[in-house]
């Protein structure tokens, strides 16, 4: 007779039974092999027993077969599907998947029949916050906390559970009555501190102040709260909210603490009526008048310097900026323009320092005495030119500037960065480039300056030869140089390649790249989910509700937002042209160096293979967990990703978060509106124009667009059905008036925006959209190089490629003109002379391999 | 610059920073392990853009031996090229270690450096006053000897 309630193809005979009691307990302690043998042992008599099914399924996942595995999990749940064991194992394996949605779903399942199971509740808890389903997660951490009150963590847990629902006053109470059921804490327990700072946080936004401060103060008095920099942060800040005058001291006493910190003189000064960020003629003399108490008090700080900057005009500025300017320079920090350059945006100021570093540099080019003077000094003054004069885009001047440096100290690497800097802003990547190897080569050791280098060789177009400089500092075992930084997680250079790709044609490489970052940010979204119950454990509940937050806007970050944009231009372009997408046409533009470089990666690739291979045969019997191993590469090229389906469901997918987390963004909106134009959803199309149009009204890239949209939806075969229809030609009516043209709606365009190269572009792009002729659209974008347009290097390098889109007879006189008119610019250069100037960018290298070779020789 | 305790949404401008600066690089989990275990020990500094020029990744050691006391270790420091000379990493780990010696109690703060890094050697052992403890072979994956160097916090005690 099987135990009450048990379904009788789930009881075993009690033989079978304590063997799959074994099989438990042999997984649980990972012993993997003899787990398989004792469920085939019960599966000979049994075939058909579903939780030894699952059970045999999972042990073999863990082993690495992950797809027999899958199966006999499935055909498990199937043969019990009220089995609290089955429904686990198949959630374990969705976890492990990072499959969370159906995870859930199956730990639900489980819960249906074993309510009470801990193990499965926790695991719960950390799915439904990976998902934020936070009503479930209250319950779920109610359950929890109910069945087992004694352990700290679940108290810790529903706590936690309430403030991220929300629930900000329940989560208080919880937290009020863990606190006292706690007995005998021992002294400097950091765990109880950090719960007690999270209580003051907790106060501090229930808006409950006194509380707050009287709750951290008694907690301070008696050593239960021990972070002292936390403790007075806290308190500094919570008392200015009460507009207390207790709060100066405290921010004092972080000022003494750490002289460094811009927020704590923020905090003082608001205390005393001063918005340091947004000082007023009322408020000026206070602010500096603290300041310079500060910079007297605190000699080595040079926050209230600094800052004293911001705030001070005129005269006083003057004054204060010598100093500040002078010291530096004879110091030799490298920094002081970056540091001094947000000051600009006061034109006075910067005629100021400009008058006071020149004055500078009279004086140590011709120190009265050789004594007076660090010859240093007068370099540093030069460097610093040569960046002021770069940054107003007089860049002739700021290479001279430098030349001469350079004659005087031909050893320092800053020098030749910013070289290359003013080479690589005037339209020339390969002196750039060559400049920054330069740089390099005065400090090997420096990965600093090997970044460097490699990032411009990338804007070079260089990208093999980038990748044999970073070669110098990445790992020797790995597949690649390029492989060890996405291990590693380098967005720069990750991003910095896959523009390098697009520049060249290489669609392929590019989109691999671009979604190789898309990776990188699920990975750390991913990353969360152990700290789900870690954080708990740790009572760092601070951090923790940070790191949730920090998740939410992960994807607002700009180079998510690059990567999301651009991948989707190119698969919209696949959408377009699929002939793009053809193995010739993607590999066509392939350099000779890129091609031999691909065997070479190739073969490292597979080697690294091989060897992974022979190592899981050695630990076959250790527990490789739940997570897919790294997958092979079968896409070298990026090809497969070009012909995969769907490009603009792809697209769409990648560009939903910047719906909300890039809603200030305008290219975004464009990127969208160009994807769901396409996939026909008029109503997020029109939309999507609308919130670029409210962003800025006149941005070139959107009328292009608004003048596509109107004319794909006027030539619909079909007017579009209500509700969709109403809605889409009611907005695009208010974008574009219904009474003009097209044609002349972008002619209008083009005078309200004359002089404007870029609005020259976009109406040159729309009027081929109206089938203008070849002729008409040519003259429009040569208008670009009317001397009362303002024309930058970026903006005719997109027109050059217009033309040859276009396949205009005239692209190769504007390249001429454009090559006459960007005096020290190489990329308008007639293309037979692109090898010799790659030459150019790689010669610094070549010359030093030379000299070690000839010090060896001689 | 502006110093401050580093939080979770730094730590991508820190991991950026250090693999920059440096050859010993981590992924983002294990900057999240250490603030999420000591959120008191790291700072960054960052420039008024708020871009991260410098940082401390720090933590305190969790195998300590019988005979040992309690000690905060540093994972790794580094400031920008471009920012160097202005004292930052000083300023990171003065920090840092005020932390280690009034939270955890550390009695001393160790790091690792490079047998061939002459650079850092010499900031950690005359600008910030470490001194060399041991050398341990092949600390590093390529096969590197690491010198093991450390300073007393004994005078933050409180």
């Amino acid at each position: 007779m099987p135990p009450l309630g048990m379904p009788a193809k789930r009881a075993l005979p009690p033989k079978e039974s304590s063997l799959f009691k074994e099989l438990l307990n042999l997984y649980e302690t990972r012993q993997l092999k003899k787990g398989l043998k004792t469920a085939d042992q019960i599966l000979k008599k049994f075939p058909e027993h579903g939780e030894t099914l699952c059970m045999r399924g999972l042990i073999l996942t863990h082993m690495g077969k992950r797809e027999e595995g899958l199966e006999l999990v499935k055909k498990g749940v199937r043969l019990d599907l009220t089995s609290h064991i089955c429904w686990h194992v198949f959630g374990l394996i969705q976890k492990g998947e990072k499959n969370y949605e159906e995870a859930l779903k199956s730990y639900t399942q489980a819960l249906k029949f074993d309510k009470e199971n801990l193990n499965i509740l926790r695991d719960a808890a950390h799915l439904q916050t990976q998902l934020r389903i936070f009503d479930g997660l209250v319950e779920t951490r109610h359950t929890l906390l109910k069945l087992r009150p004694a352990l700290r963590q679940n108290w810790i847990g529903l706590v936690v559970a309430y403030h991220l629902n929300g629930n900000l006053k329940e989560a208080r109470t919880v937290l009020e009555n863990y606190e006292a059921t706690l007995k005998n804490v021992p002294d400097y327990d950091v765990e109880h501190s950090e719960t007690l700072l999270y209580h003051v946080r907790l106060l501090e936004e229930l808006g409950e102040y006194e509380e707050a401060i009287s709750f951290l103060d008694s907690n301070a008095k008696s050593r239960a709260i021990i972070d002292r920099i936390a403790i007075m942060e806290f308190r500094a800040r919570i008392l200015s909210k009460m507009y207390s005058e207790d709060a100066e001291h405290t921010w004092q006493a972080l000022i003494e603490q750490n002289p460094d910190c811009y927020d704590y003189y923020r905090g003082f000064l608001s205390n005393r009526g001063v918005d340091l960020d947004a000082v007023t003629d009322d408020t000026r003399s206070k602010a500096l008048e603290c300041l310079r108490e500060f910079s007297t008090q605190l000699p080595r700080a040079n926050a209230p310097r600094r800052l004293a900057l911001n705030v001070a005009l005129g005269d006083e500025f003057k004054e204060l900026a010598e100093p500040y300017l002078l010291s530096a320079l004879r110091k030799g920090i490298p920094s002081l323009f970056a540091d001094i350059k947000a000051l600009y945006s006061d034109v006075g100021k910067r005629q100021i320092i400009e008058e006071i570093v020149e004055a500078e540099r009279q004086r140590s080019e011709h120190p009265p005495d050789a004594s007076s003077t660090e010859p240093s000094t007068y370099l540093w003054t030069l460097y610093f030119l040569a960046q002021h004069y770069s940054s107003l885009s007089q860049h002739a001047r700021a290479l001279s500037l430098l030349d001469t440096a350079l004659m005087h100290t031909p050893t320092l690497p800053e020098l030749y960065m910013f070289k290359a800097r003013v080479l690589k802003r005037s339209g020339d990547p390969f002196n750039a480039a060559r400049a920054m190897d330069e740089a390099r080569l005065l400090d090997l050791q420096d990965r600093f300056l090997n970044t460097k280098c490699g990032k411009y060789r990338l804007r070079a177009g260089l990208v093999e030869e980038a990748s044999e400089i970073f070669a110098l500092f990445t790992k020797k075992d790995a597949a690649s140089p390029g492989a060890d930084l996405e291990d590693m997680q380098s967005l720069l250079f990750l991003t910095e390649e896959a523009d390098a790709h697009l520049r060249n044609g290489n669609l392929g490489l590019a989109l691999k790249r671009y979604l190789a970052i898309q990776k990188v940010f699920s990975d750390f979204e991913d990353d969360q989910f152990d700290f789900h119950g870690y954080s708990l454990r740790k009572f760092t509940i601070n951090p923790y509700l940070g790191l949730i937050q920090w998740e939410d806007r992960l994807r607002s970050h700009r180079t998510y937002v690059h990567s999301a944009i651009i991948a989707s231009q190119i698969l919209v372009r696949l959408h377009d042209d699929p002939s793009l997408a053809t193995a010739s046409t993607a590999t066509a533009n392939l350099t000779d160096a890129e091609k031999k470089a691909k065997k070479k990666a190739k073969k490292a690739a597979q080697k690294v293979q091989e060897e992974s291979k022979k190592a899981a045969g050695s630990t076959a019997n250790e527990d490789k967990g739940l997570e897919p191993g790294p997958a092979k590469d079968d896409d070298p090229d990026g090809i497969k990703l070009l012909q995969a389906p769907e490009p603009l469901e792809r697209a769409a997918k990648m560009l939903q978060p910047l719906r909300t987390l890039a809603a200030d963004n305008i290219d975004a909106w464009i990127a969208i509106y160009d994807v769901s134009i396409r996939r026909k959803k008029y109503v997020q199309a029109v939309k999507a124009l609308a919130a670029a149009r409210a962003l800025q009204p006149g941005h070139p890239e959107l009328h292009v667009r608004l003048i596509h949209c109107k004319s794909t939806v006027s030539s619909l075969p079909e007017p579009l059905a209500a509700p969709a229809g109403p809605v889409v030609i009611a907005t695009i009516t208010k974008l574009v008036p219904d009474e003009q043209s097209l044609e002349l709606f972008n002619s209008q365009y083009l005078q309200q925006h004359s002089g404007n190269a870029r609005a020259t572009l976009a109406a040159s792009k729309a009027s081929r959209q109206l089938q203008a002729s070849l002729e008409e659209v040519e003259n429009t974008l040569f208008t670009a190089l009317n001397p009362d347009v303002e024309l930058d290097i970026k903006t005719a390098v997109d027109v050059l490629a217009l033309l040859k889109e276009i396949q205009s007879s005239r692209a190769e006189e504007f390249r001429a003109a454009c090559d006459a008119k960007f005096e020290l610019a190489t990329i308008f250069r007639p293309a037979n002379e692109l090898p010799a100037l790659r030459r150019i960018a790689l010669e610094a290298d070549l010359t030093s391999v030379d000299a070690e070779k000839q010090e060896v020789l001689s | 610059m502006n110093i401050r305790p580093a939080r979770v949404d730094d730590l991508m401008g820190m991991q950026a920073c250090n693999l920059q600066n440096l050859p010993e690089n981590y992924t983002m989990k294990y900057y999240l392990y250490h603030i999420l275990t000591w959120p008191q020990l790291s700072y960054v500094a960052e420039d008024h853009k708020g871009r991260i020029v410098g940082y401390i990744l720090a933590k305190m050691e969790e195998d300590v031996g019988e005979e040992d006391e309690a000690h905060g270790h540093v994972t790794s420091i580094s400031v920008l090229r471009s920012y160097r000379r202005l004292g930052l990493a000083k300023k990171l780990m003065v920090q840092s270690q005020e932390a280690m010696a009034t939270v955890y109690r550390a009695a001393y703060v160790s790091l690792h450096v490079r047998k061939s890094n002459r650079a850092a050697l010499s900031l950690y052992r005359d600008t910030l006053g470490f001194t060399m403890k041991d050398v341990e072979k092949k600390y590093y994956a390529d096969g590197e000897d690491a010198y093991a160097m450390r300073l007393s916090l004994k005078h933050l005690a409180r």
